[in-house]
């Protein structure tokens, strides 16, 4: 992950002097700018992994803007894509919305509309980026568990009292439940119970993924 | 850069309907072909049944005539027999029946059978028994060949016998049927056949062969008259047929001629429609290119503008930055040159190539009445009448004939559609042709609502328009047109009511 450098914006427009001066207007702000006069060298050459978003120019030779906005989202690609046009009409708007266009501008572009257009994309990247993250690593623990302590973490998250979990795995002494109980909260490296909740209340009714004790 | 759209699009379209106009052409003219044969036919097959029936009647009359002549002459007979019987020879012995014949033609003589006697020959005799049975008399010795037989009846104390001459019997004064005519008539019985008249031509091998036969109508004389004729070719109304076909042909092209015209006509409209339409479209794609060519230097000259802004509000703003500044600048002027290079090459790439065009003579009376013929059916739609008053002589001007008709038609068009708006009594639409020093003057008045005072000094502006749904290119484009021919176009308002549109063009110079 490179958090560590500011966001990169990638800017595609086959016009030079349309991607200098808004590669200019952007770098004010702070906001770390490449540019790129082709497409189908961007698509090839682009970081994925770099927190950021995606500017996209509609009218391009070769390979025009919502062909790229396709392309992005069917490979996956997480950043914003801020679509530019010259004249949009409302059937393109439409279209680049559907394709998952996260804004769609028209050219000549004031800067506050696109800093700010930018800023937010950026912002939701970051904020998707630490969901993602967070949602991966509660995996991770939950997959550390043993099948008894996932059994108790569904009773706990169902919201049994102990002698209440004991009773319902079939005799278990309370005692024991207890010690499953500190266990997990260890391994889920949780620190209260609604830390628990909140977090792993989704996973408890996932089916294991296979292969895990 | 769009351009040259009016070329594509109207090139295949123009080829193209050569192409099926020719196609059409000799396809209608076998339509036509077709049609005029059919009809021909049909023409023919009606008069010549008409013919025939006519024939038939005339016929058939003529028939009725001679057998009811000859069935007079039959019952003729047997009053004669009748009135010999009754009289009886007196007993002083005269012989008034002997001067018959010389009253009857075709009583050739008389026979008795005396008082108390038989018939000298057994035929009579046996025929005087059968008329004494059936109570009339009867025919003997039928010799159709010669046009002989014996008429006998039964009397007491003495029978009578006449010995007829059937050709005598026809009263030829009273005979309809001409001697030279067509009609053969015989009396036929029993197999045996006297021909009274010949006839010209054979019945029997005519196409169409026509037999009237009926028994006469005295009982005493069974013979069928019979009378035929044969309706041949020859007999067919050969010259009203022929003048049926030529009138059918006749009609069939000026029909052709009318439905080519009006064909002819719809396309000239098309055609001009069409160029309109292209130079519409023409103008739509054109602005959709500008904005495309203007709108990337705009996005550059903002963006590098407000950059520059940014890096001077810069609170902690770094002099070392100066380069960027001075590169935003920079970049902002450079577009801005790159805009106006845009629309000098826009202005070069749509400017007429005036200098280049050779004016010819067009003859503005001509012209008019041409644009008004091609505008009938829109004129006529709105229940305008267009008049023109011409001048004394023909106004011939100097122009391009396409690009003075363009105004023509538009100034018309506007005129016809300003009228809509008015009653339908009120409407009038006055072209005035003349000269004024040296230019020809077309002067185009219409008593519609008028042109509002705000309108008219913007009247010539591109984009400009009042009517609801209109471009606004319409008057700016003839004005155009009529500057690039040396001319001018003018409006004012038409007192009480109305606008009036001078078109100006230099007159030919001799």
């Amino acid at each position: 992950m490179s958090t560590t450098h500011s966001p990169l914006i990638h800017l595609i427009d086959d016009d030079a002097a349309v991607r200098d001066s808004l590669a200019l207007l952007i770098g004010t702000v702070g906001l770390r700018v490449t540019t790129w006069a082709e497409p189908l060298a961007f698509l090839a050459g682009f970081d994925r992994q770099a927190i950021g978003a995606i500017v996209l120019d509609v009218r391009m030779p070769g390979l025009s803007g919502l062909t790229v906005l396709e392309r992005l989202r069917a490979e996956g690609v997480d950043q914003p894509v801020v679509m530019l046009t010259g004249h949009g009409t409302v059937e393109l708007c439409r279209r680049a919305f559907k394709s998952g266009a996260a804004e769609f501008l028209e050219k000549p572009v004031d800067d506050e509309l696109l800093i700010e257009t930018l800023q937010t994309a950026v912002r939701q990247h970051v904020r998707s980026r630490e969901r993602h993250q967070a949602d991966r690593e509660a995996r991770e623990r939950h997959a550390q568990l043993s099948e008894r302590e996932r059994e108790v973490l569904g009773l706990i998250v169902a919201g049994l009292t102990n002698k209440e979990i004991a009773r319902a795995l079939g005799g278990l002494s309370p005692r024991t439940v207890e010690t499953h109980r500190a266990n997990l909260f260890a391994k889920l490296g949780a620190e209260s119970l609604a830390q628990l909740i909140r977090r792993y209340a989704a996973l408890v009714d996932e089916v294991p993924p296979a292969g895990h004790p | 850069m769009y351009s040259g759209g009016a070329c594509h699009s109207d090139r295949p379209f123009y080829f193209g309907s050569i192409i099926r106009g020719m196609h059409l052409r000799s396809r209608s003219r076998l339509i036509g072909l077709i049609a005029w044969g059919v009809l021909s036919l049909l023409a023919g097959l009606g008069l010549a049944q008409a013919e025939l029936i006519r024939l038939r009647d005339a016929f058939d009359t003529d028939a009725r005539i001679a057998h009811r002549l000859l069935s007079q002459r039959a019952a003729q007979h047997d009053a004669i027999l009748a009135t010999l019987n009754l009289l009886q020879p007196g007993a002083d012995g005269g012989q008034p029946q002997q001067r018959l014949p010389a009253l009857y033609p075709q009583v050739l003589a008389v026979l008795q059978r005396e008082r108390g006697r038989d018939w000298p020959d057994a035929d009579l005799q046996a025929a005087d028994a059968q008329s004494r049975a059936l109570g009339r008399a009867v025919p003997v010795r039928i010799d159709l060949a010669q046009g002989r037989c014996l008429l006998l009846q039964h009397g007491e104390p003495a029978s009578h016998a006449l010995r007829l001459d059937l050709r005598a019997t026809v009263p030829w004064s009273e005979w309809p049927i001409r001697a030279d005519g067509p009609q053969r008539v015989s009396l036929q019985f029993g197999g045996q056949s006297f021909v009274l008249q010949a006839g010209h031509g054979v019945p029997d091998a005519a196409p169409w062969p026509y037999t009237f036969r009926k028994v006469l109508a005295s009982p005493s004389q069974p013979f069928d008259v019979v009378v035929e004729r044969g309706f041949g070719w020859a007999d067919l109304p050969w010259v009203r047929m022929a003048a049926a076909s030529a009138l059918i042909a006749a009609l069939l092209a000026v029909a052709a001629a009318w439905w080519r015209q009006r064909v002819a006509r719809r396309r000239a409209e098309e055609l001009l429609r069409l160029g309109q339409v292209a130079r519409l479209n023409t103008l739509g794609e054109l602005a959709a290119g500008i904005a495309h060519e203007l709108n990337q230097p705009l996005t550059a000259v903002l963006a590098s503008t407000q950059a520059a802004r940014r890096l001077l509000a810069d609170e902690d703003h770094d002099p070392a930055d100066t380069p960027l500044l001075r590169q935003a600048l920079d970049q902002a002027a450079a577009q801005a040159r790159r805009a106006s290079d845009v629309l000098r090459r826009l202005r070069r790439s749509v400017e007429r190539p005036d200098a280049g065009r050779v004016l010819q003579p067009v003859a503005l009376d001509v012209l008019v009445a041409d644009t008004l013929h091609l505008l009938e059916p829109e004129s006529a739609r709105r229940a305008v009448v267009p008049q023109v008053v011409a001048a004394a002589a023909p106004v011939v001007v100097q122009g391009d004939a396409v690009a003075v008709q363009q105004i023509v038609h538009n100034l018309v068009m506007n005129a016809l559609q300003a009228l809509e708006q008015v009653d339908t009594v009120e409407r009038r639409l006055v072209l005035t042709l003349d000269t004024d020093g040296g230019t020809g003057r077309l002067r185009v008045a219409d008593t519609g609502p008028g042109i509002p005072d705000d309108a008219l000094p913007r009247l010539f502006e591109p984009f400009y328009t009042t009517r609801p749904g209109g471009l606004g290119l319409g008057l700016s484009l003839c004005e155009s047109l009529a500057q690039g021919m040396g001319g001018a176009l003018a409006a004012e308002a038409n007192p009480p009511r109305g606008a009036c549109f001078t078109l100006r063009l230099p007159l030919m110079s001799d």
